[in-house]
């Protein structure tokens, strides 16, 4: 029997216990599903998932979803014991990816139980989940810049209070004071903003290259001084002067064609600039750390540093130039809070979502799709709990804020697996 | 090494002297009579170097602690400034405040007041309620008034300044319920505290009441009374998420949304901004002039008049009136209210107004219950 298990676990590339693990986890989700969601749903039940967004859009209106609770919770769980049950006689090939899908079935059949008889707007979801992961995943990505030269940026969350804060009060004065068109001020706000987590930036460099102090408290300092010069800032000049914090917001831009796909177009596709922008940063810098010489050497550099050295790599340019561009990265994210969302700055506005940009890099192994992924799932959990507490699903408020965090250890345990650094991260390089 | 740790220990020392340097000197306000004269007597440096060059003066000093989310909130934090500066401007008193950044700076902010000797602290904030009792208890000869807060049995030196919020969140509810198109109203708060959820109660019962009176169906998003449970963003500075919550009730189908997170509010109103037919409901201030570009959104604000409660309860402590205990703000006293309509007077029929104001009458004189009370001791069974 257990030369089963172990071809089952060969094919997928993991141990034989594991693969049967898979298999027993499948069909346990699918008597979950049939206990926990089932047993409360009645044969009459409806559930509307509502595939158009609120408010204007461009998408081919399609009309809402009608599933009958029961009969799709059936369904739902017999997809997921048939999944168990291939997996315990024959086994997936990519047996995480089948854990990621019955995971997806899961939440899946959850809303349709949370929406019975009641109506969900499944685009809104799709949507909110994004918008709520751009802030993280840009935060992740300035880290993912950062540590892949080994140097921690704790220092995000301050360098995306700073960014936030110059973009409101740089976007107003061109808008309000120098009376630039509102696309040019704005335009001039972002600029200003990334301009301002780059010197932030070039500070942590070099506190942490040239003074090789701890990068943790340099970090640390870099956070407490960033609040403390907003804080303060706000209060004496945009609290006096109201049209100083006013830039206005990056207007949605649909795209062409890809607006007009139903569900995903609103969702994905009918966003402003700077969510595109993230889109395009995210395979930009995939492909500059790993297929250009730049890539190579910050990768030596933070695995390596005596090695890369010794090949003549300079490390601490190496090191000043990522850590700046990390800082610009963060000071975008900034950015984005402002322009891209709420167009006002307020005290203390990241709320930490610059060290939970960090979480989402650790999560995403340092790698830039890695961190962007684990940005979605923070953002969908994050939307998801909105979405149950909007439908008065019986759930503590409080746990449900928990919800996100909770998924996250999940994922990490389950598909993730070991997540490693970049084997210099954190040391300060000495030369000889 | 050496010169980095120098470096690292000058920005940390004039981050933590910006962050929570000594009271600050009063900003001025933009009200009509701004008291000018007074402000610039204020200190402006730390009282450290004050107290020994005024020791003669006997000026009655009032020191304000702020809860997290600045003095610029918009919000409670504001509109308890906006009190002590009218206490400064009528009566005389020296006023200044210590922000909070974070929840551990409570005690310490109210420590530092007590060192440099002020006479009276206001802490304002529910989640200050714990630290403003351990030092009240320490202090005897201090007198202490804390925003949003009642203590049973009461500190015989502290003032618990509270509000009925659910006599005028009942109003607003009626208000939404008689004004949304699309029949579903929404909600949400920043953490699930008697003092956010008193305005959602209020809300939410003030849209059954006109359901019960029309005979209509509206529907509130993000809080039900009657499990206890509802939509929180988790905090009281993060403006995106407030946003975001704003954006899912609209998607859920809400047109007119009462979010009862400070600051957060405001990020929900840039929502509202960008959808038509959208209305927003402000708390705590008129959001028409303390967020004057949302004021073509603002359908009423939810007012809880903190500063005349403040400017009262320094007033008492200067004439020697001062008592331990609690002050309730209610629509009878003026101390909680609903905000004029501005831009939506026209759009609100005169029916709806008339009733608002039997409405307002009815609970003053207690036929009409927000059922606040009832909710209140089914907690705490």
């Amino acid at each position: 029997m257990s030369g089963v298990w172990e071809r089952i676990g060969a094919r997928a590339g993991i141990s034989p216990g594991r693969a049967r693990t898979y298999g027993f986890i499948f069909i346990g989700t699918a008597l979950l599903i049939l206990l926990l969601f089932a047993r409360g749903t009645a044969s009459d039940q409806t559930t509307v998932f509502v595939l158009n967004p609120g408010g204007e859009s461009q998408a081919l209106a399609v009309p809402d979803l009608r599933l009958p609770s029961l009969w799709t919770l059936y369904g739902i769980a017999l997809v997921c014991a048939f999944l168990g049950g291939w997996q315990l006689a024959r086994g997936f090939r990519q047996a995480s990816l089948a854990l990621g899908g019955v995971a997806l079935l899961f939440i899946l059949a959850f809303l349709v139980w949370a929406a019975r008889d009641r109506s969900l707007n499944f685009t809104g979801l799709l949507s909110s989940a994004l918008l709520r992961a751009v802030p993280i995943a840009l935060a992740g990505l300035s880290g993912v810049l950062c540590e892949r030269c080994a140097v921690i940026n704790i220092a995000i969350e301050g360098m995306m209070l700073t960014g936030a804060f110059v973009a409101a009060l740089m976007g107003s004065l061109a808008a309000n004071v120098w009376n630039w068109p509102p696309l040019v001020a704005q335009t001039f706000g972002l600029v200003s903003a990334v301009l301002s987590g780059a010197l932030l930036g070039l500070l942590l460099a070099v506190l942490a290259v040239r003074f090789k102090v701890d990068q943790i408290i340099a970090g640390t300092a870099i956070n407490i001084l960033a609040t403390g010069i907003t804080s303060f800032l706000s209060a004496r000049i945009l609290a006096e002067f109201q049209h100083l914090n006013n830039p206005g917001i990056f207007r949605p831009v649909p795209l062409p064609f890809l607006s007009r796909i139903p569900v995903i177009g609103p969702a994905f596709f009918e966003q402003n600039v700077l969510v595109y922008f993230l889109f395009l940063l995210v395979i930009a810098v995939h492909v500059m750390l790993f297929y250009t010489r730049w890539g190579l050497r910050t990768r030596a550099v933070g695995e390596h540093p005596r090695a890369a050295d010794t090949l003549g790599v300079n490390v601490f340019k190496v090191r000043y130039v990522n850590v700046t561009l990390g800082g610009m990265v963060a000071g975008l994210a900034g950015a984005f809070l402002i322009l891209g969302s709420v167009g006002r700055f307020d005290e203390l506005m990241t709320a930490g979502k610059g060290f939970i940009g960090l979480a989402a890099m650790i999560f995403g192994k340092w790698m830039p799709f890695g961190a962007f992924g684990a940005a979605l799932i923070f953002g969908f959990a994050d939307a998801l709990q909105t979405k149950l507490a909007i439908l008065r699903v019986p759930i503590p408020s409080q746990f449900l804020l928990m919800a996100p965090y909770l998924v996250t250890m999940i994922v990490l345990a389950g598909v993730v697996g070991e997540a490693v650094p970049p084997a210099a991260d954190g040391q300060p390089y000495e030369k000889q | 090494m050496r010169k980095g740790l120098a470096l690292l220990a000058f920005l940390t020392i004039f981050a933590v002297l910006l962050t929570a340097c000594g009271p600050k000197p009063t900003p001025t306000p933009e009200a009509t009579e701004a008291p000018t004269e007074e402000v610039t007597e204020a200190p402006t440096e730390a009282p450290t170097e004050e107290a020994t060059e005024e020791a003669t003066e006997e000026v009655f000093k009032v020191g304000m602690v702020t809860d997290v989310g600045g003095i610029d909130d918009k919000s409670f934090n504001a509109t308890s400034w906006q009190g002590m500066e009218m206490a400064a401007e009528e009566l005389g008193v020296e006023v200044a405040y210590l922000e909070s950044q974070q929840q551990t700076d409570y005690a310490v902010n109210i420590s530092q007041f007590i060192d440099q000797g002020y006479d009276m602290i206001i802490t304002v904030g529910f989640l200050l309620g714990e630290d403003t009792a351990t030092f009240a208890q320490e202090n005897p000869d201090v007198k202490f008034a804390i925003v949003d807060f009642a203590y049973d049995p009461p500190i015989p030196n502290v003032l618990g300044l509270t509000f009925a919020t659910d006599e005028a969140a009942f109003l607003a509810g009626y208000l939404a319920a008689g004004m949304t198109q699309t029949g579903k109203v929404g909600t949400f708060g920043g953490i699930a505290i008697p003092p956010v959820t008193i305005f959602m109660v209020g809300f939410e019962n003030g849209v059954k009441y006109y359901n019960e009176q029309h005979g209509t169906n509206v529907e509130v998003l993000g809080w039900s009374t009657e499990t206890g449970e509802g939509l929180f963003v988790g905090n009281f500075e993060s403006t995106d998420d407030g946003r975001r919550a704003g954006e899912d009730l609209i998607a859920e189908g809400a047109d007119i949304i009462m979010p009862v997170a400070g600051p957060v509010g405001l990020g929900t109103a840039a929502a509202v901004q960008e959808h038509p037919g959208t209305m927003l409901i402000g708390v705590d201030t008129d959001w028409c002039i303390s967020a004057e570009e949302y004021c073509p959104v603002v359908l009423t604000s939810v007012m809880k008049n903190m500063h005349i409660a403040v400017r009262d309860a320094i007033k008492m402590a200067v004439e020697g009136t001062f008592e331990g205990g609690t002050y309730v703000g209610t629509l009878s006293n003026g101390g909680v209210g609903i905000a004029p309509f501005h831009e939506f007077d026209d759009d609100v029929p005169d029916d709806l107004k008339a009733e608002l104001e039997q409405i307002k009458q009815g609970i003053i004189d207690g036929t009409i219950d927000t059922g606040w009370d009832a909710y209140l001791a089914s907690l705490n069974q």
